[in-house]
């Protein structure tokens, strides 16, 4: 889950990162009671989950209650990327100070957390990793130990950072370390860290990315569930279902799959054969028969569906199972699609009989290519039938 | 001979009083695994399937030599269990578990490193060398013995591979799935030097898929020391929609490899074959 950036400072004042002081709106009646408390200049930001928000005009600065009402306001009325700003974040403004960028993401290489800081801040970090690679420094962390304050200086000392400053950078960076394994981070990033004359260090930025499979784990995470904001209503009914699914605009074929490795597959040997995947849809490992039937009425449901192909295995789940649940989905309709069911493992016997009783055509020993072609017949007998009737 | 697992093989089922463990305890004693023991704390000295319970896994090697451990226990168990295992240097670790925190996976890996201990998963289906041994959860019927090996990332994509050659009469030395996690323990390189060393394998096929690193990393093993067997690859996702990305710590990394194309790309400029669909592996897999 990715964490909007007042989420995220929450989290590193749990850790003893220190941030500006500030207070999240929604209204510009209470940013002028936060900003009142807080005092000017003070800074206004748009919180939402894309990256670049500078650039994008989504943080603004205010002297004054004059200032403020008007930028909270333009803010409040705005989309970005079709994500409506309802929330902002009022913060005291940092006096203009030294900046560094810090970082700990997974290296997909090594499979290990890899430190990062840089001293050249700002938006483009990426760019300068590439391109000056004499300003970027890294650090491999080891999961099984916590590294030492001065294995952090070593890196530190590197920035051209001395004395107390240095001290105290690495103490914020030691932190974040320790707040990167304590909740459960996939990536967390400052961008920037700034480091004023007599104030301190102070996080500007927070970017979180927490692990879902450790989400339940993290107590101070709890308020930070929010509402999914998906505008798809099948997509909302697949999230609410705990099936994986995601909608291809102009697709024709609907698919459902065990596994998102045979369902990328499945969709690949669509597009092979000339057909478009309107879908793609995993039933996960514990496909009950409830679950195939929500399955399956979700991509009845699809629009453009006109031949729908199923492609599951009985490994983890079963065949039998899986079976019931197609027919229970299909039980007094005559769907316009054409549906063809390829699955084998445990308990085909008996998911096999079941759908043929249905008269569901079944793939059993032939290949995902041979059960795509198939659909696609079937799908071209439909049409001729149906233009029979019409016409 | 195989890799990893044949029928000398001894293995335990951490979880095996659970509903998953119970029921694939059964499939494997089917599959005529040699079955020594379940781990389950608190339930030692009770059975499942006829097979004696342990409270962890030392107790569990007082009765005998284990070679191999499959962990089917909820995502929160795994850290503890494969801890158990791996500190009782039990060889070969497969964590079937899906799900399993990122942060428990890098200090399982982590440790299973340090000890040489051959991690498999997790979120895998498990090592099957078909009409010898598996430790795993797939289908064993829909396998046949012979000379091909696969290294997938996907486990349902490798019963719809293994199944098609079994059908085409095309049989299989080992199937490994490595698992879909980002993290995770052996990969295809470590799979390529195993199957490379096995006079039963003859060729070999490797199923990747988008994101991540491990077939640019098999690309430049292969480049680099040679191999001296067929390996076909095919790599799913190719018509994915691309994943949004947040923040630039993912793209400072992933700058220039995880896409199909990249990898088909490393992997062709490496002598590997990449085929486009999944009956072109049956082919050349002939």
């Amino acid at each position: 889950m990715k964490l909007y950036e007042f989420e995220g400072k929450t989290l590193f004042q749990k850790a003893g990162i220190p941030v500006p002081r500030g207070t999240v709106v929604a209204t510009v009646e209470e940013a002028r009671k936060a900003a009142s408390t807080i005092g000017y200049p003070v800074v206004v930001k748009a919180q939402l989950l894309r990256g670049r928000r500078g650039k994008a005009g989504l943080i603004r600065f205010a002297e004054d209650e004059e200032t403020l009402s008007g930028e909270t306001s333009a803010l409040l009325s705005m989309e970005a990327e079709g994500e409506k700003i309802d929330k902002i974040l009022v913060e005291e403004k940092i006096p203009k100070a030294r900046e560094l960028y810090a970082g700990i993401t997974f290296d997909p290489e090594r499979l290990l957390p890899l430190l990062m800081i840089s001293t050249e801040g700002g938006v483009d970090i990426e760019d300068i990793a590439h391109d000056r690679p004499e300003r970027f420094f890294t650090k491999t962390l080891s999961p099984l130990r916590m590294p030492s304050l001065a294995r952090i200086v070593d890196l530190v000392l590197r920035t051209g950072f001395r004395g107390e400053e240095l001290l105290q950078v690495a103490n914020v960076i030691l932190k974040l370390v320790q707040a990167y394994f304590r909740f459960e981070a996939i990536t967390v990033e400052v961008n920037p860290l700034m480091i004023t004359e007599t104030q301190g260090v102070f996080a500007a930025d927070a970017k979180f990315e927490i692990d879902d499979s450790g989400l339940g784990r993290i107590q101070e995470a709890e308020t930070f569930i929010r509402l999914e904001k998906l505008v798809d209503p099948l997509e909302m009914e697949a999230k609410r279902e705990d099936i994986a699914y995601v909608r291809m605009p102009e697709g024709n074929i609907g698919l459902i799959s065990g596994g998102a490795g045979l369902g990328m597959a499945t969709m690949d040997m669509i597009s092979v054969h000339g057909g478009s995947p309107a879908n793609f849809l995993d039933l996960g490992g514990n496909a009950t028969e409830e679950k195939t039937a929500a399955a399956l009425r979700i991509v009845l449901k699809t629009p453009g569906v006109e031949g729908i192909l199923m492609n599951a295995f009985g490994g983890i789940n079963n065949c039998e199972r899986m079976a019931k649940g197609i027919v229970r989905a299909l039980d007094g309709l005559r769907p316009q699609q054409a549906i063809v069911v390829k699955m084998r493992g445990h308990s085909q016997e008996g998911g096999w009989a079941l759908l043929e009783s249905r008269q569901i055509p079944v793939v059993k020993f032939g290949t995902t290519e041979e059960a795509v072609i198939l659909l696609m017949e079937k799908m071209k007998e439909k049409g001729e039938g149906l233009r029979g009737h019409t016409g | 001979m195989a890799i990893l697992v044949n029928q000398s093989s001894r293995v335990i089922i951490q979880g095996a009083t659970g509903k998953q463990g119970q029921y694939h305890t059964a499939k494997m004693l089917e599959y005529h695994v040699q079955v020594v023991g379940g781990v389950t704390p608190g339930k030692g000295g009770t059975e499942v399937q006829g097979v004696p319970v342990f409270d962890t896994v030392s107790q569990a090697k007082t009765a005998g030599m284990i070679d191999a451990s499959m962990i089917v226990v909820p995502p929160a168990g795994v850290l503890a269990a494969a801890f158990d295992a791996i500190e009782n240097e039990i060889s070969l670790v497969v964590i079937i578990t899906e799900f399993v925190p990122f942060h428990d996976t890098l200090k399982i890996r982590a440790l299973a490193l340090k000890k040489g201990i051959r991690l498999v998963g997790p979120n895998t289906i498990g090592v099957i060398s078909p009409g010898k041994s598996k430790v795993g959860i797939m289908p064993g019927f829909i396998y046949s013995e012979g000379h091909v090996g696969i290294i997938s990332r996907s486990g349902t994509l490798t019963h719809e591979i293994a199944s098609n050659l079994t059908y085409k009469g095309i049989g299989q030395s080992t199937c490994v799935c490595i698992g879909g996690d980002r993290v995770k323990g052996m990969d295809f390189v470590d799979c390529l030097k195993l199957f490379r060393e096995d006079p039963e394998t003859e060729k070999i096929i490797l199923i990747g898929e988008i994101g991540g690193a491990g077939e640019e990393q098999a690309a430049s093993y292969i480049r680099e020391h040679g191999y001296p067997k067929k390996i076909i690859a095919f790599i799913a996702g190719s018509t994915a929609p691309p994943d949004k990305k947040m923040g630039h710590a993912g793209a400072i990394i992933a700058r220039g490899f995880g896409t199909a194309a990249s990898k088909i790309r490393q992997l062709e400029s490496s002598g590997v074959i990449v085929v486009r669909s999944l009956d072109a592996l049956l082919e050349e897999a002939r």
